[in-house]
């Protein structure tokens, strides 16, 4: 099949592993990732292993498919770009759309002076993993150059002229015989929710958790860089929440926040760890007894909070229905970790109406025996384009669509 | 001749895969146990041949070639194969004993009403003269969302074509499945009624006449309650089937804690085992729903159809037997965690099968077995001789790392992106598996004029190879052993775990060890 071309859109989990399945079998791979990074959100995440033992998180093997990828020649890498256009005559025709390319990745050499140097807080983002090439993007919503020309220090400090502030973004025309949309999905935002997210400092997603514990190791404050003495998980925040219409279970935040729990109880044995749940689902092989150990560990308490409120010295006061009195209690943490869950990608709408696909209720890609396209349209869907999946799942996910595709090339060829 | 793929099963599975492979034209030998198999393919392009009553005997031969012996009616059948894939269903043990309980007319298992339920006339179900039905799960241990999807689409059948009273008692209810969380909506809509527990569990006694009684407090309402169903479901374990361990056994593939076909190990994502050419999807991998052994059927279609020819090429670099050294002490064929060591007239390498991870050669204790370019010479040749660091007056350590190359060494490059300072002195060697590190490795970097030698490796359950990680670690233990009885400071010394996204730690690690090495001074065997 070394004559095949697929544009696969979306650069996390399930197109890396997608690209990894059909460069194996001869067929050429365009991987577009709107944003200026591959991996999509599980390339922040952090190993969780405890006690020098692994958990099954699958974080590692992210890694592991971008490292692949980027390797190998048959794929062709469009980070910052976007598909515009796809129409099919036969063969599919793509425009692709790409910002501009400040930052020279044949020049940088993740010397980080731009990063030190950047006078505004976010201008230069960083990427996660040593296969993010250039480690480094600029920000074109914060970077004042960009805004009104009144700075200009990264390219003027950075020793290799690696930045270039005025280059232009470019268009192509990319001819493919499949399409794959793996565009993954929108970790809610639990701003609307009452537990003051992005009105305290102190209160913290599970995605940023992930990302403090693997950039620093271990965790602290944000407010004021101390290490917190008692933390609070909310599981189901964006979950299992009919008000928001949200009818599914994101099934992978329960095993997220109690391996992260394990793993920072392994560090910081110090710090106490409360998790306010619903039901504890089953994740991994040997969830028997890894929930037992966590409970040793860690305080399950079965309620969702009211709300959470700032007390003095920005801690956080939580109300709760106490289970055996069904008394509302109040409690004080110094860090509470929303686990947020996995909801349809923002652009999946915009995505459905360019491939003239249909979305379920959800807002999710249909899946399974209501399957978006048909088999014979040569456009497939992988990972949690189409609901909540686990790395492993999405993993397991792409795989299958590879073999779809494989089976419509074949059907189309003969 | 075409290369042939055999499917153990007879399931759902087993026939999902049958189906794929057929359809892309791949020949496939179907082998089960069972008396009949019901598998009938529409239209293909590919062969079939189906062997029903038959038991694996041996599989001997590598990835492309393996020589499968099985039996049927103590007659021989011989088949030779380019792949395996295991796709046997699973096995449901009854949880009565749980809760107490007997099996009796009043008392089933899940199966049991699942069987019901299928048969479409009613006429003589338990279900018609029933106005409450009880399913019990989860209670004693944890439930599973494949448990949780039956015994819901069981309740909204019950709710809606029988008009019976269903009540589930659960303590954590698993919905981590595909559209569980929606059906769990549907059945309450449907008048199903939830009964959860947190840290009160419900009474339940077997009366004499096998009706049974289950008393309990409403953890919502705090008001007591007594339920007297005419039926109680008793949820089930889901175990991997009794043949299921006699395959991993044969196959020589790695089992998890539970027997199910498959180590517990996400090197294995999504259907590999530690044998190359060998794969296991669906039930006997692991505890699936009808929509994960789909998904497992066409990955295992994928790999089986596309990539054998891949896995087929021979690694340049394998191990090799020195056939003077050997004195045939098998180590090397028990610790392969590949099985790529055969045994015929004498021992030798399956060269398809060896991964190149150098545990033989490392652990092999006449030094019989070599890996070219693995070889402790090649290793420490990319240490300098007489390479000292050491050229102001502060005392830089000098300090021999060996990363291996999955962990280690991509962590080591992530600390670079990420900017932290890492000690001047430090020199990384990659190895492809720690497993592959010998008392020679060590030595030779002392020799070298290391001051201090590292071992940085994969986490306990991440290693590649299974157990290089546990062998280094020995092989570090046993040293320091060493150095104790000799006189040589042993924290020069350290073997430690890393994943490949742990640049963090690796910084931490390798400068707490450089402050280590600071505080003890040069080595005593630096020349």
């Amino acid at each position: 099949m070394a004559d095949k071309n697929v544009l696969i859109i979306g650069g996390g989990t399930a197109g890396l592993s997608a690209a990894v399945e059909l460069v194996n079998l001869d067929i050429h791979v365009d991987l577009v990732e709107k944003s200026d990074f591959l991996g999509g959100h599980a390339v922040g995440y952090t190993c969780k292993a405890t006690r020098n033992t692994c958990v099954k998180c699958g974080a590692c093997m992210v890694e592991e498919k971008l490292n692949d990828t980027i390797l190998h020649p048959k794929i062709k890498i469009w980070t910052g770009s976007r598909v515009q256009e796809v129409s099919k005559n036969g063969r599919f025709t793509a425009k692709i759309h790409c910002k501009p390319k400040y930052i020279d990745p044949h020049k940088c050499t993740t010397c980080r002076i731009c990063f030190d140097k950047c006078p505004v807080d976010g201008a230069i983002l960083h990427g996660f993993s040593k296969s993010n090439i250039p480690f480094y993007a600029i920000n074109e919503e914060l970077c004042l150059y960009l805004k009104d020309k009144s700075c200009g220090l990264c390219r003027d400090e950075c020793p290799e002229t690696a930045i270039n502030l005025d280059p232009k973004a470019t268009e192509y025309i990319k001819e493919a015989d499949a399409v794959l949309v793996a565009s993954g999905f929108h970790p809610f935002n639990p701003e609307d929710k009452p537990y003051g997210y992005h009105r305290s400092q102190n209160v913290i997603t599970s995605l940023d958790l992930e990302r403090i514990l693997k950039q620093v190791g271990r965790v602290k404050r944000p407010s004021d860089d101390t290490i917190p003495e008692r933390i609070a998980f909310i599981q189901c925040v964006g979950s299992r929440d009919s008000k928001l219409n949200h009818l599914w279970c994101s099934k992978v935040c329960c095993g997220s926040a109690l391996r992260m729990a394990r793993r920072i109880k392994d560090r910081q044995p110090e710090i106490d760890i409360t998790v306010f749940y619903m039901d504890v689902q089953t994740f991994g092989k040997d969830f028997e007894q890894f929930y037992k150990d966590a409970q040793e560990e860690v305080r399950m308490i079965r309620a969702i909070p009211g709300d959470i409120y700032e007390t003095d010295r920005q801690k956080l006061k939580i109300n709760f229905l106490d289970n055996n009195t069904h008394e509302t209690l109040e409690e004080i943490f110094d860090l509470v970790v929303l686990s947020i869950g996995i909801t349809p990608g923002k652009d999946n709408g915009e995505i459905a109406e360019l491939l003239h696909l249909k979305l379920a209720d959800s807002g999710f890609f249909k899946s399974g025996a209501e399957e978006a396209s048909a088999p014979n349209t040569g456009i497939f869907t992988a990972g949690t384009i189409s609901g909540a999946m686990s790395i492993p799942e999405t993993i397991a996910s792409a795989g299958k669509s590879a073999r779809q595709i494989v089976k419509y090339f074949r059907a189309n060829d003969s | 001749m075409k290369d042939k793929t055999l499917i153990f099963g007879n399931g759902p599975c087993a026939h999902y895969l049958a189906e794929d492979l057929l359809s892309t034209g791949a020949d496939i030998v179907i082998t089960t146990t069972d008396k009949t198999c019901n598998f009938s393919p529409s239209e293909h392009s590919g062969s079939i041949e189906i062997l029903t009553d038959t038991r694996l005997v041996s599989c001997r031969g590598s990835v492309g070639n393996f020589r499968i012996l099985a039996a049927r009616n103590n007659k021989e059948i011989k088949r030779t194969v380019a792949g395996v894939i295991v796709a046997e269903e699973d096995q449901r043990k009854s949880n009565f004993s749980l809760y107490g309980l007997k099996a009796s007319s009043c008392v089933i298992t899940l199966s049991q009403a699942k069987e019901l339920l299928l048969d479409s006339s009613h006429k003589q179900s338990i279900f018609l003269k029933a106005k409450k039905v009880v399913f019990l799960t989860g209670l004693v241990k944890e439930s599973h969302p494949a448990i949780t999807e039956e015994i819901m689409h069981s309740a909204l059948r019950l709710q809606s074509d029988f008009n019976l009273q269903t009540y589930i008692l659960t303590a954590n209810l698993k919905v981590a499945a595909d559209g569980l969380e929606a059906l769990y909506r549907e059945t309450k809509e449907a008048g199903a009624v939830y009964i959860k527990f947190t840290d009160t569990r419900p009474e339940i006694h077997s009366k004499s006449d096998d009706s049974v009684q289950i008393e309990f407090v409403d953890e919502i309402t705090l008001k007591k309650f007594k339920l007297t169903p005419d039926i109680s479901v008793v949820d089930e374990t889901i175990v991997p089937s009794d043949y299921a361990a006699d395959l991993s056994r044969i196959l020589g593939v790695d089992a998890d804690a539970d027997g199910f076909v498959q180590a517990d190990n996400v090197h294995r994502f999504t259907v590999f085992t530690n044998r190359k050419g060998i794969m296991t999807a669906g039930s006997s991998r692991s505890i699936q729903t009808c929509g994960d052994q789909i998904t497992d059927a066409a990955n295992a279609a994928l790999v089986s159809a596309g990539r054998m020819a891949g896995l087929q090429i021979v690694p340049e670099d394998r191990a090799e037997i020195d056939k003077g050294q050997c004195i045939r002490c098998l180590t090397c064929y028990r610790l392969c965690p590949y099985r790529a060591i055969a045994l015929n007239t004498r021992v030798v390498v399956e060269p398809h099968a060896c991964e190149r991870c150098g545990i033989c050669a490392a652990q092999c204790p006449r030094g019989a077995i070599r890996i070219k370019h693995l070889e402790p010479e090649s290793i420490l040749n990319q240490i300098p001789k007489g390479y000292n660091p050491q050229k102001e007056v502060a005392f830089t350590p000098f300090i021999v790392a060996f990363c291996c190359s999955r962990s280690a060494v991509q962590a080591r490059e992530l600390a670079r992106c990420m900017g932290h300072e890492l000690p001047s002195g430090l020199k990384v060697i990659e190895v492809p598996c720690s497993g592959s590190i010998s008392f020679d490795h060590i030595y030779g970097a002392f020799e070298r004029n290391a001051d201090g030698v590292m071992v940085l490796t994969c986490h306990e359950g991440n290693c590649h190879s299974e157990q290089g990680n546990i062998y280094a670690k020995q092989t570090v233990a046993q040293i320091m052993d060493m150095f104790l009885q000799i006189g040589f400071e042993k924290k020069r010394l350290a073997v430690q775990t890393l994943a490949s996204n742990m640049a963090t730690e690796f910084a931490e690690m390798v400068n707490r060890f450089e402050a280590n090495i600071i505080e003890l001074g040069p080595s005593r065997l630096k020349k």
